[in-house]
């Protein structure tokens, strides 16, 4: 915090002693340069005095009026303002530490999450992977075995159907020959064969 | 042939009055010569049974046909009332019914025989004897020849059928074969 250095007191006090000073050395350069030259110049000397008194009158009222409208209490209100302004300041400052080491903390903190997303999703990934394997595996050994039944049905579907047409073949055959070889002897007997187990039968 | 409710309720209605006086097989006689006159006479059919033609001039020419025969006078009236109710052309389904119904009257069973050569008289009556002995009933034999049997007979009674063909041993020895049973 910045502090004014002098009190109230003092300054008035050597502000007056500043001009009185000031009128003086005017003096003496005056009184010096007239004896250098030895010309008569109260004239002047004079008018110097008028402006001395002029401009000591225009700092009274200047600090007549200063001390009017207080501004003394002006610039302790302004540095009473600039201090409170250095403490928002200082405030702001250890507030923005804060949050920076808050944001910190929290970016920290999401490295981590980050970290530990990035490693679950490495332990998921080869889950899956083992899964989608696993299930490959079973699948394929699902068609194998499909596909075994499915030759095992052809071949079995195949060889009924060779089969029927053997018989087929046979059959017609066997019904050409017999048709060929049948005589009216063969009718009877069957025709009475078919009435005895007719008449047995009953 | 399909028989209708039609067919059967005019038939059974006829066996009704037949059996009443005692004239079923007369009634049935005469309605299967009808039948076959009309099967075997298209126009005559289509003159009598199409009702383009006014039902005067079809009952006049029904009943010129009718003078022609000596069938009964119920007979006659049966036909006249078919004409009537447009139900002429049913004759045949009603004949086939009404047989069927003196057969069950009459405990007749009718047994159509196909044989693959001719069968002979001996062996005719030999089978009309064992199918009466099994069916408990008087047997009317129609018999028809059909090569395709190879050789053997078949017989049918009603929903009945006994098969001793050569082709149908033949058919049951090649399902035997495909069953597997010989192996």
């Amino acid at each position: 915090m910045v502090r004014w250095p002098y009190r109230p007191g003092k300054f008035s006090f050597f502000f007056v002693l500043m001009v009185a000073g000031c009128v003086l050395l005017s003096g003496f350069a005056l009184a010096a340069g007239e004896q250098a030259h030895g010309q008569d110049r109260s004239g002047d000397l004079r008018d110097l005095l008028y402006r001395f008194i002029n401009f000591a009158l225009l700092l009274i009222i200047i600090f007549w009026v200063m001390k009017k409208v207080g501004i003394k209490q002006l610039f302790v209100s302004r540095i009473e303002a600039i201090r409170k302004k250095l403490e928002e300041l200082n405030r702001g400052k250890e507030e923005a530490e804060r949050k920076y080491r808050e944001l910190e903390k929290r970016l920290q903190e999401f490295e981590a999450k980050r970290k530990e997303i990035i490693e679950q999703f490495k332990a998921e990934g080869l889950a899956e992977k083992e899964r989608i394997l696993n299930e490959a595996q079973s699948r394929v050994e699902q068609i194998l075995a499909q596909a075994e039944t499915t030759v095992q049905q052809e071949i079995e579907a195949a060889r009924d159907r060779l089969e029927g047409e053997v018989l087929a073949l046979a059959t017609r055959q066997a019904e050409e020959i017999i048709a060929r070889e049948m005589t009216k002897e063969d009718q009877d007997w069957l025709v009475n064969d078919f009435i005895e187990r007719v008449g047995k039968g009953h | 042939m399909i028989t209708s409710k039609v067919s059967k309720r005019y038939a059974k209605a006829l066996l009704s009055l037949g059996k009443e006086d005692g004239k079923y097989q007369q009634y049935g006689e005469d309605l299967r010569d009808f039948s076959s006159f009309y099967e075997q006479n298209a126009e005559f059919a289509e003159s009598v049974s199409n009702p383009v033609f006014s039902l005067e001039d079809r009952k006049r020419i029904l009943n010129f046909v009718l003078g022609k025969t000596r069938y009964t006078e119920t007979v006659k009236n049966f036909l006249n009332l078919l004409l009537d109710k447009n139900r002429i052309s049913a004759i045949l389904g009603i004949h086939a019914y009404y047989e069927k119904l003196t057969d069950e009257v009459a405990n007749i069973a009718r047994a159509e025989v196909i044989t693959a050569g001719p069968l002979d008289e001996n062996a005719r009556k030999r089978l009309e004897k064992v199918l009466e002995v099994l069916t408990s009933r008087r047997v009317k034999m129609t018999a028809t020849e059909d090569r395709a049997l190879i050789g053997g007979i078949v017989v049918k009674i009603g929903d009945l059928v006994l098969d001793g063909s050569v082709k149908a041993q033949l058919k049951g020895l090649k399902e035997s074969l495909k069953r597997g049973e010989y192996r």
